[in-house]
């Protein structure tokens, strides 16, 4: 029976590059974006949604359900990024962080959630970052948002894990993605100088992770984050 | 769906998942879910509520017991096999959100 993964955030960057990846492993992907995707697959499906959107996110979980019966894997990769100094802030930015990176990863894991606990299994990993850790100036409102994710992931390993849920989350460092192309590169050096491994990470090195949490012998790994790059 | 087929699903779930746990008991629509001598714990209640809402699922009925008002009500929905009973059907009557 074909593993039944979800993926969050699939149209581009890491999202898109994990869809690719467990489609290549023979995985039944189901990815959503605000936009549509050129990314066509006999195994694919995508669906154009808001995370944050409550009865968008229902509506999705419950085709997938009616159609699938389970929902194997969870990674909440889909979110967004704004630097800037926390006087220079709009409330407005702040609320869309938050809804992307934390409202998003909650519904999907709430709705998810259900439906690998009916199944007595599943992985969830979700993503922060290494601005938490570093508490990088100008992130702070992100950092926020990720900081709010790591929290959320340990507790929930420990709401889930007598449901045969594993809950978990990455901490990228940076990658060559949209998410950062607008800082400068001297922010970005500065960044990668806090490092242990002073150097831009690859989706492979994010994949490596997932395939860790993911992996059947991990059935008692939960509740971690694992930071990228040597950020500790 | 009438009164009488909701609470037979919500009665027979709790059934199943006590069952599960090796806990056979008499159960009837006075039957309390919380608070004291409920028949379930607080992972009973989570695991039952996700449990109904999947029966309905099956039965193309889509409801989400989960809302803020529900949680804030004063006399909770789930206190009893009866009241869980009656706000499904406010729910699926559209009475309720």
């Amino acid at each position: 029976m074909n593993k039944i993964m979800v993926i969050t955030g699939t149209s581009k960057g890491i999202g898109r590059y994990l869809a690719e990846y467990f489609l290549q492993k023979n995985f039944i992907v189901i990815g959503c974006d605000l936009s549509k995707t050129n990314l066509k697959h006999n195994r694919y499906e995508h669906f154009c949604l808001d995370v944050s959107d409550e009865i968008s996110v229902r509506k999705m979980i419950t085709i997938i359900v009616k159609k699938h019966r389970k929902i194997d894997y969870l990674i909440n990769n889909a979110g967004i990024a704004s630097m800037n100094h926390s006087l220079l802030t709009p409330l407005s930015v702040v609320e869309k962080i938050f809804k992307t990176n934390f409202f998003g990863t909650f519904l999907f894991c709430r709705e998810i959630g259900k439906v690998m606990a009916k199944n007595k299994f599943g992985r969830i990993i979700n993503f922060s970052s290494v601005a938490v850790p570093l508490h990088l100036e100008g992130e702070s409102i992100y950092a926020a948002s990720k900081a709010a994710v790591e929290e959320f992931t340990r507790i929930l390993a420990k709401e889930f894990g007598n449901l045969g849920i594993t809950c978990n989350a990455i901490g990228p460092s940076p990658i060559k993605t949209d998410l950062i192309k607008n800082i400068s590169k001297e922010k970005i050096n500065n960044l990668l100088e806090q490092q242990a491994i002073g150097e831009f990470a690859s989706f492979d090195d994010i994949v490596n992770v997932i395939e860790f949490f993911i992996s059947n012998k991990s059935n008692m790994v939960t509740g971690q984050i694992i930071y990228l790059s040597g950020v500790c | 769906m009438d009164k009488n087929q909701i609470t037979e699903i919500v009665t027979n779930t709790i059934k199943d998942y006590l069952e599960t746990q090796n806990i056979r008991i008499e159960i009837n629509s006075n039957s309390a879910l919380i608070g004291d001598n409920s028949l379930l714990d607080s992972m009973g209640l989570v695991n039952v509520i996700i449990d109904i809402e999947s029966q309905f699922l099956d039965k193309d009925i889509e409801i989400s017991l989960i809302s803020e008002k529900a949680m804030s009500r004063k006399n909770s929905p789930f206190r009893t096999v009866s009241s869980l009973a009656n706000f499904i059907h406010e729910k699926i009557e559209g009475n309720y959100e």
